[in-house]
């Protein structure tokens, strides 16, 4: 786009600048702040470009990934989900009552999507009708399901039931989970870039009064956005819990969620609303993924690695926005 | 553009409209009427009540009281979609486009071009096609119709939103003070965009503006409002911008005086 702006620009400079904007592109600039970081870490211990540890990699990256998916869409259309991460936790649970009361497997799954969605509509029902903020009905909805999820397992942790074939395809071989992954970034992306859904959700982020004008349906997308989210969630949250092969109440929570949701802003979606990719949410997440995965191997002791993944994280997410910036015209 | 009204004939009317927000009453019984390839302009100051009486022909507002008729038929525009269908458009001045999109999801935005096949994905090859060409054809002058919307000008934007209501076969143009905050040049594109659509004939325009001398320079006939009610209408051609400016002095120390 930039080239097409001077038609007499020289061929050799429309390039140079063409390059230069897609280096300022914020996915583009965490690939290379991932591919630094993969180099390192390879240097720095041997044997982290491995096919064990890209297996390991994965398990860090695909999860925050797909919980990035629906946070991206509610950051752009300006809401935010805190309580995706109690969802999580949630759903293994539902799934394994819903199967101990004599349902098979498969749909003792869809029953708790099912359930998962419904928290989503709550969600969106309580945030769009009531007009709370999303930030107070999903904080409050955060302690609610914590509770809930608590109360279902009576705090104690349970193993998950099914035959190796569906475990398998739930996330228990070792590259379902990141494949699972892969496929609702494909079908995410389709979604934001080439549907009504997705440019309604940023043009309502981008400026709803634009939007309410031009007859959008603001909160339909909106509630949606808080359906898709919870349902996610909860898929993670069973694929997490096929992989491990067993299911805790207190997995996921606030941590998962905040990493989806850093994962998007680091990928260059803008926390005020109307700008944000899905690809974005991938590399951010893959560049997440890449540093706990490679301070794990580096031994740092759990304290000092929060201290270090914090920072990185606020790096990140600091020299996005100013990136942004100097690209003029970023929403955030 | 399909229908068999012909320029000249009455293309939207509103009878004795009323509007209240709480205590405060917006408009006190308005009567309004325009014609095909005819341009009322709407003079009042802010609070007049001109941009409640736009946003309930368009749908946006519903009157408490009086009636609307489009094509001579009485109708109830119960929301923006139903006016729409009816080919009423608004331009309205905090310009209803997303400035992080670009100028044709702009132009499509709500009723994009799909695909087909089961998926309905957007069709932005057409789309893009479809906008370059609206925009050529009544005059509008951007680099591309890919850029974002936020990069444009305002004179540019106005433009763009001028032609997205046009390009949806509006019949029936409302604008909401399409040369606020504009500088003379950008002014001029406007005007110019204005002339052309009047000259096609087949559409009536409804302008909200402030300046006088511009308002009587573009349309047919204006409207004087004050505190919700129509004060003064005549033709522009026998208006002149002394004689409007004389009536709202009077009416201001009148309001003072009471």
């Amino acid at each position: 786009m930039s080239g097409r702006g001077e038609p007499g620009a020289e061929p050799r400079r429309g390039l140079a600048r063409r390059a230069y904007g897609l280096l300022l592109r914020p996915e583009a600039s965490v690939v290379v702040v991932s591919v630094a970081l993969v180099l390192y870490f390879e240097i720095a211990n041997a044997n982290f470009v491995s096919a064990a540890n890209l297996q390991t990699l994965t398990q860090f990256v695909a999860a925050p990934v797909i919980i990035a998916c629906g946070e991206i869409m509610l950051l752009i259309c300006r809401e935010i989900d805190l309580s995706v991460g109690q969802v999580f936790a949630l759903a293994p649970f539902l799934m394994e009552n819903i199967n101990d009361a004599g349902i098979p497997e498969p749909l003792a799954i869809l029953a708790a999507l099912a359930v998962c969605a419904l928290i989503g509509l709550v969600i969106g029902l309580i945030t769009i009708g009531l007009r709370v903020p999303s930030f107070i009905t999903t904080l409050g909805m955060l302690f609610l399901i914590t509770g809930l999820t608590l109360t279902i397992s009576r705090g104690y942790p349970a193993n998950t039931a099914g035959g190796p074939v569906l475990t398998g395809i739930m996330g228990e071989w070792a590259y379902s989970e990141i494949l699972w992954a892969l496929a609702i970034v494909a079908i995410m992306h389709t979604v934001l870039r080439h549907t009504r859904w997705g440019l309604h959700t940023i043009a309502i982020g981008g400026n709803i009064v634009a939007a309410a004008e031009a007859g959008v349906a603001i909160n339909r997308i909106k509630i949606g956005n808080f359906v898709l989210t919870s349902t996610l969630g909860g898929f993670t949250g069973l694929l997490e819990a096929f992989r491990v092969g067993s299911i805790d109440p207190l997995a996921g929570g606030s941590n998962i969620m905040f990493l989806g949701v850093a994962s998007g802003v680091i990928g260059g979606t803008a926390i005020a609303g109307g700008a944000g990719t899905i690809v974005g949410g991938l590399v951010g997440g893959i560049m997440l993924g890449v540093m706990q995965d490679g301070f794990t191997l580096q031994g740092i002791n759990a304290f000092t690695f929060d201290i270090i993944i914090g920072a990185a994280i606020l790096i990140a997410m600091v020299a996005n926005i100013h990136l942004a910036r100097l690209r003029g015209g970023g929403a955030s | 553009m399909t229908d068999t009204a012909t320029a000249g004939g009455e293309a939207i009317r509103g009878e004795n409209l009323v509007k209240a927000f709480g205590h405060v009453t917006a408009l006190a019984g308005v009567s309004i009427r325009v014609n095909r390839g005819e341009t009322l302009g709407i003079l009042g100051d802010n609070g007049a009540g001109k941009s409640t009486l736009i946003k309930i022909l368009t749908g946006y507002h519903q009157p408490d009281a009086g009636q609307v008729y489009v094509d001579g038929r009485s109708v109830r525009l119960d929301s923006v979609d139903e006016a729409r269908a009816l080919g009423i458009e608004c331009v309205y001045q905090d310009l209803a486009l997303v400035n992080a999109i670009s100028v044709y999801h702009n132009m499509f935005l709500n009723r994009e071009l799909l695909r087909g096949g089961p998926l309905r994905l957007l069709n932005h090859k057409e789309m893009r096609r479809r906008a370059a060409q609206a925009l050529a054809e009544i005059g509008v002058d951007i680099p591309s119709v890919e850029v974002e919307v936020g990069t444009l000008s305002g004179g540019q934007r106005q433009a763009i939103a001028v032609a997205r209501a046009v390009y949806s076969d509006a019949r029936i143009l409302l604008l909401d003070e399409p040369l606020a905050a504009m500088g003379a040049r950008e002014a001029r594109l406007i005007i110019g965009l204005i002339d052309r659509l009047k000259a096609r004939g087949d559409i009536a325009i409804v302008m909200i503006a402030h300046n006088y001398a511009q308002t009587l320079e573009i349309c047919d006939r204006i409207m004087l409002m004050q505190h919700g009610e129509v004060t003064f209408e005549s033709a522009a051609a026998t208006t002149s911008a002394e004689q409007l400016l004389d009536i709202v002095r009077r009416e201001y120390r009148a309001a003072r005086a009471g």
